[in-house]
């Protein structure tokens, strides 16, 4: 098992050359003035300026010579510096992945639990109201588009009814904890100022659930799935005959056999949330990867583009290790070599 | 391990009470909150160019002189007075007594040392400096500059955010280079991204892109202190979430609220006041596109621009909640008083087509996909399709993104193109230097594509140099003839100058607009 973990981080790197490679020519293939976030539109006619930003930020160069450059420095485990704004890449994602991985673990455990807990009564009682109700509040949360559920729910609880603060991780008039973890939650807590921890919850509270109730659905659709696919085996009549509570049967044993869609499904949704949660990021002013790697792409900002490509496919990677992993968790049989 | 419901109830409970905490309330607060969506691409005043970085660096970094609440009469800020020479080429600044954030004197030599960088960095807003030929420090309170030629603007550039003066000591410090050497040698930009060094009310706290710009009051500062310790400017992406925002209490000050938005505010606690904006959007024809061939000559030009319902297209994209603009001057600036705006006239746009020939045009519109001071790019371009349409004229709409949009004005793409200015300083000279039809200028690189003969207008660089060798009313009458001419190239045609809204908390006041400062920071207070 060791073995087999060592081996796939250590394709990591290798695999992350590639990706940074096929980005970078990627961004250099894709049509649009390069000096768009670097000279502001009333400029780009001053060719003395022009010049001078291109001799800046390199770009006078042939096109291997920035590539040989790129990947150097990449290996050196320098990003670049973002062209919009004129931080070190590794700097800016370092700032904004934590607020987007806060966003997105907290979704996680909502929408993992909502679907857990409906597809469970929905398999349960399948064919009842309270399967009808179960499906329609999942399919729900993954049909209505985000940006129009996160401004009707920020309308309703927090314009309206004043239930939740508004956007943002904290009050502007808030200064953030000390930063340990990034993520303002944990950070309120090891500072030991509950209030704080109380306006960070609050402030996460809606966005996480919009994210998290968009994925709800296909959570809530898998588990019962493959719930009732599990009722209807062997195992389970076995079970009954055996004179075991319907309850039993359920959780005790179709449970752990629909455990392994359900892995596939959060690793991925998780790894795709990293860089996909750029509409409720949007919405409720949330300073995440999500908004930066949108605006990088808008204006061509290539360091930008290769550091949130490189973030995601770490992203990605580790979540199909730790879904493999997890596997050989839930289900002994499954040996990972 | 035993469960216990009372347990699990009351972290229930307590996290509950959290999620109902109510927001941290406004009343009393120190800090200052405004809502916006940031554009800034730097904090560095030599190389910053941004409606944000207008308001944040006359708060930080002050200029020489300043533009008087009237938003027209220029009135001292670092320079107590000065002199101006008869054919304005000489101008000379004297200094009051005032301090850097870090109690140093402002002196000549920063004042010297502050233009030669601006100039030499080759930065955004280094155009400001054209014609510069001489910076010098007479004594310690004293700075005299030199232009190549007569330029009656000069003052009115140097009300210009970005002409703040730096501390040239401290800057130096942190790798600024001021000397020719500049655009290549100075190393400075991330320094000014998470410091500052100005004489300014306020200092730069912190810089989080995209998501906050804090600053701290200068208690150093010289002169009248700010009413507030902290001013936060906070990333509220779109009008209707800075409006909540707003009417939440969590923000004192929302910028970018167009009037529509603003009707939908029904909280008493928020004023909102709609006033008229220097900003414009505007549709500009490129005769030197693909395709063209001679089709577009400033007849035809002339006549599509007769097919605009201007009153239609206020209605259209702003809700009447904004101006006709005659040329590419702001109304209220020197010489548009005597201008009228150009109305619709189908008929004789349809004869003019007709006698050219061309009573089939195709034209391709490309623009960026944008939402600009209110105005949705989408709906104003399909405004002109149909009015276009009207007089037999086919308009294909391209929104772009704005890096290709770019790409493909340069290659000269498509005939029609629209896009939008807000001024750096008010001074009717900065628009006849980017769209006059003068060679060189960058509207004719644009509009000609690489065929000055197309576009170039010769009286207008006359007529130029004729306005920057006068002041007052001979300038006036110069930029009013600057105008006319512009509206004859009939290149670019403002469609709107939209109104804006100063919306904010009932507890705020001293809010204004500042036609080169955009919100002046030091002057709100909270009653």
């Amino acid at each position: 098992m060791l073995a087999y973990i060592v081996r796939r981080l250590i394709a990591i790197p290798f695999l992350l050359l590639g990706v940074a490679s096929v980005s970078f020519v990627l961004s250099q293939m894709t049509k649009g003035d390069p000096l768009a976030a670097l000279v502001p539109e009333r400029m780009m006619s001053n060719p003395e300026i022009v010049n001078a930003v291109k001799a800046q930020w390199g770009l006078d160069q042939p096109l291997p010579v920035r590539y040989v450059t790129y990947i150097g420095n990449l290996l050196q485990g320098d990003l670049g510096t973002s062209f919009t704004t004129r931080r070190p890449v590794s700097t800016d994602i370092a700032e904004r992945l934590p607020a987007t991985l806060e966003l997105v673990i907290a979704a996680m455990i909502i929408g993992t639990a909502l679907g857990l807990t409906l597809g469970l009564l929905s398999a349960r009682f399948r064919g009842s109201a309270t399967d009808g109700i179960s499906r329609i509040f999942a399919l729900i949360g993954s049909s209505l588009p985000i940006f129009w559920s996160g401004l009707i729910l920020l309308y309703i609880f927090s314009v309206r009814f004043s239930i939740v603060p508004g956007t943002g991780r904290l009050p502007p008039r808030v200064t953030p904890p000390p930063d340990v973890t990034g993520f303002y939650t944990i950070d309120a807590l090891l500072a030991g100022d509950l209030s704080l921890f109380g306006q960070a919850l609050a402030h996460l509270a809606l966005p996480a659930f919009v994210l998290g109730w968009a994925v709800t659905g296909i959570i809530t659709r898998i588990v019962r799935s493959s719930l009732i696919e599990g009722l209807s085996q062997d195992y389970a009549r076995t079970a009954r005959a055996k004179g075991a509570p319907e309850r039993t049967v359920l959780i005790g044993h179709a449970l752990p056999n629909a455990m392994i869609p359900l892995l596939t499904i959060l690793g991925f949704t998780f790894a795709y949330l990293i860089t996909g949660a750029v509409l409720t990021e949007a919405i409720f002013a949330w300073p995440g990867i999500g908004s930066y790697a949108v605006r990088a792409a808008a204006s061509l900002d290539y360091p930008a583009i290769g550091g949130v490509t490189i973030v995601g496919s770490v992203a990605f990677l580790l979540a199909n290790l730790l879904t493999d992993i997890a596997y050989a968790w839930a289900n002994p049989r499954i040996k990972v070599h | 391990m035993t469960y216990h419901p009372r347990k699990g109830l009351a972290a229930l409970l307590l996290a509950g009470s959290a999620l109902i905490a109510p927001p941290a309330l406004a009343q009393d607060s120190d800090t200052l909150v405004i809502a916006r969506s940031m554009d800034v691409n730097s904090l560095d005043p030599s190389r910053a160019f941004c409606d944000t970085c207008q308001f944040y660096l006359t708060a930080v970094y002050e200029t020489l002189v300043t533009l008087a609440p009237d938003n027209q009469s220029l009135v001292p800020n670092l320079a107590e007075s000065w002199e101006v020479n008869d054919d304005f080429t000489e101008f000379t600044f004297m200094l009051k007594d005032a301090t850097f954030a870090d109690g140093s004197p402002v002196e000549a030599s920063d004042v010297v040392w502050t233009f030669n960088r601006l100039k030499n960095v080759k930065g955004s807003p280094s155009f400001l400096m054209d014609g510069l030929t001489g910076a010098e420090a007479v004594d310690a309170k004293t700075v005299k500059f030199t232009v190549d030629a007569p330029n009656s603007e000069f003052l009115n550039k140097v009300s210009a955010p970005y002409t703040g003066i730096i501390n040239a000591e401290v800057a130096e410090a942190n790798g600024a280079v001021s000397d020719e050497t500049a655009a290549e040698a100075d190393k400075a930009e991330p320094w000014f991204l998470a410091n500052s060094a100005g004489s300014g009310p306020f200092q730069l706290a912190s810089y989080s892109p995209e998501a906050e710009l804090r600053l701290a009051r200068n208690d150093s500062y010289y002169g009248e202190a700010p009413a507030f310790s902290e001013v936060v400017v906070t990333q509220i992406q779109d009008a209707v979430s800075q409006a909540q925002a707003l009417e939440t209490g969590q923000v004192d000050i929302a910028m970018q609220i167009d009037p529509d938005t603003a009707q939908s505010i029904r909280s008493g606690d928020v004023t909102t006041e709609v006033i008229p904006s220097y900003n414009f959007v505007y549709i500009g024809f490129i005769p030197g596109a693909k395709g063209m061939d001679g089709k577009l000559t400033a007849e035809v030009r002339d006549a599509l621009a007769s097919a605009i319902d201007y009153d239609g297209m206020l209605d259209f994209t702003v809700g009447g909640n904004g101006e006709k603009q005659a040329a590419p001057i702001p109304n209220g600036f020197p010489g548009t008083a005597g201008l009228t705006p150009r109305s619709q006239d189908v008929e004789k746009a349809k004869k003019v087509l007709a006698d050219a020939g061309l009573s089939d045009l195709k034209l391709v519109a490309g623009y960026p996909n944008d939402n600009v001071y209110g105005v949705d790019f989408n709906i104003m371009m399909q405004k002109v399709q149909q009015d276009f349409a009207a007089i037999g004229v086919e308009l294909e709409l391209k929104p772009l993104t704005w890096a290709v949009w770019r790409d493909e004005l340069g290659a000269g793409e498509w005939p029609v193109t629209a896009i939008y200015y807000a001024p750096d300083y008010y001074g009717s000279g900065q628009y006849v230097a980017y769209f006059g039809m003068i060679e060189g200028f960058p509207w004719v690189g644009r509009a000609s594509v690489g065929k000055p003969e197309l576009v170039v207008n010769p009286a207008e660089a006359d007529l130029y140099a004729k306005a920057l060798a006068s002041s007052g009313d001979d300038a006036d009458a110069a930029y009013q003839e600057l105008g006319e001419a512009m509206m004859e190239d009939a290149i670019i045609i403002p469609l709107v100058a939209p109104n804006l809204v100063l919306a904010y908390r009932n507890d705020i006041a001293g809010v204004r607009y500042s036609a080169c400062c955009n919100l002046p920071l030091a002057e709100i207070t909270r009653n």
